[in-house]
């Protein structure tokens, strides 16, 4: 069963969710919107690196900080609280 | 700042693109600045490059409409490109012409259009991250990409608004909602035309626009053509990338 969620991050940009969960934790997930994110090509592997993460807050920020860094990844209208709230969100 | 001035006139949504990608391409290894302004035939839907095409365009009214569509390789939204001037700039990033912090590269071009608005007699305002809004209402949406310290941003100034037409292409989530939203949009949106009240035409306003950017930025213009090799890539870009669903349908 997919999960959606939109979400319009506070002074960002539109987030939209499409998620499968399996037992509290992402199992595959697509993150569309109108944010800007460098370099444009890291949204897939930041799609792949959440997969098996468990829903929660913590765990979806934490996961998220360490991609932006690992990866050298510059956000713009998104950010890693909005993401975990569109995430949280999904129904 | 010594900058090639183009005036493309009107293309399709692949060409133009491909164009884009093509100078921003070229730019990586020569270091030059562009700035290009053009306008769409036929008109066209173009979404940013973390957007669904499935999800916010209705392809089948778009081919039975003759509109094309287009992934951009900039993010942003979804945008209808029908009555506006579109300019692109490509520009190395060194914090002297263009500042290596995102907002404040976005709020430094985008003066380009605010001035060439008052050239117009029209009073703008740059809203954060990336609009302008003249009389509370947005006339012009911005959207940039950097590679490899070179920038392009991209953006459209609306002459006239057909926010019907506009959602009738897109997808929107819930039909009984459709017709508030097109109230809204109407209250929120507004094109050059509306504001003066006249039936202004693209190259006049492109003008305008024309001489905004070069005193808003302090440009020093020069004229010289798309190189051969630009035209070369721009003509592969539109036929193995722009014009094929494995780039348009990637998300």
């Amino acid at each position: 069963m997919i999960k959606k969620s939109v979400y319009k991050i506070p002074e960002g940009k539109l987030v939209k969710i499409d998620l499968e969960e399996k037992e509290g934790m992402i199992e595959k997930i697509k993150i569309t919107g109108d944010f800007f994110m460098y370099p444009e090509e890291i949204i897939t592997k930041l799609e792949e690196n959440l997969a098996g993460c468990k829903i929660n807050n913590e765990a979806l920020i934490k996961n998220l900080d360490n991609f932006w860094k690992d990866y050298k990844v510059i956000c713009f209208g998104i950010t890693s609280q909005g993401l975990a709230c569109a995430i949280l969100m999904a129904r | 700042m010594k900058v090639r001035l183009l005036t493309t006139g009107f293309k399709s949504a692949y060409e133009n693109m491909a164009i884009d990608e093509a100078i921003l391409t070229h730019a990586q290894k020569n270091h030059h600045a562009t700035l290009r302004f053009y306008g769409w035939k036929p008109f066209a839907i173009s979404i940013g490059y973390f957007q669904s095409l499935e999800q916010e365009v209705d392809i089948p009214e778009c081919k039975k409409q003759k509109i094309d569509y287009i992934r951009r390789i900039t993010g942003g939204g979804a945008v209808f490109h029908q009555s506006e001037v579109t300019y692109s700039l490509v520009a190395p990033i060194d914090d002297r012409f263009i500042p290596r912090d995102i907002q404040k590269s976005y709020q430094k071009i985008c003066q380009g259009i605010i001035t060439g608005l008052k050239i117009l007699g029209i009073e703008s305002q740059f809203v954060p991250l990336n609009d302008i809004v003249a009389c509370g209402k947005k006339i012009s949406g911005n959207a940039q990409t950097r590679k490899n310290n070179i920038l392009l941003q991209h953006g459209t100034v609306l002459l006239d608004v057909d926010v019907g037409k506009m959602f009738s292409l897109l997808k929107v989530p819930q039909e009984k909602i459709k017709d508030k939203l097109i109230k809204d949009i109407r209250q929120r949106v507004v094109g050059i035309r509306d504001l003066l009240g006249s039936q202004v035409k693209f190259p006049f306003c492109q003008e305008a626009l024309i001489h905004g950017f070069e005193k808003a930025l302090k440009l020093e213009y020069s004229k010289t053509p798309l190189t051969v090799s630009e035209l070369a890539l721009a003509s592969k870009l539109k036929e193995h990338k722009y014009n094929l669903s494995k780039w348009n349908c990637l998300r």
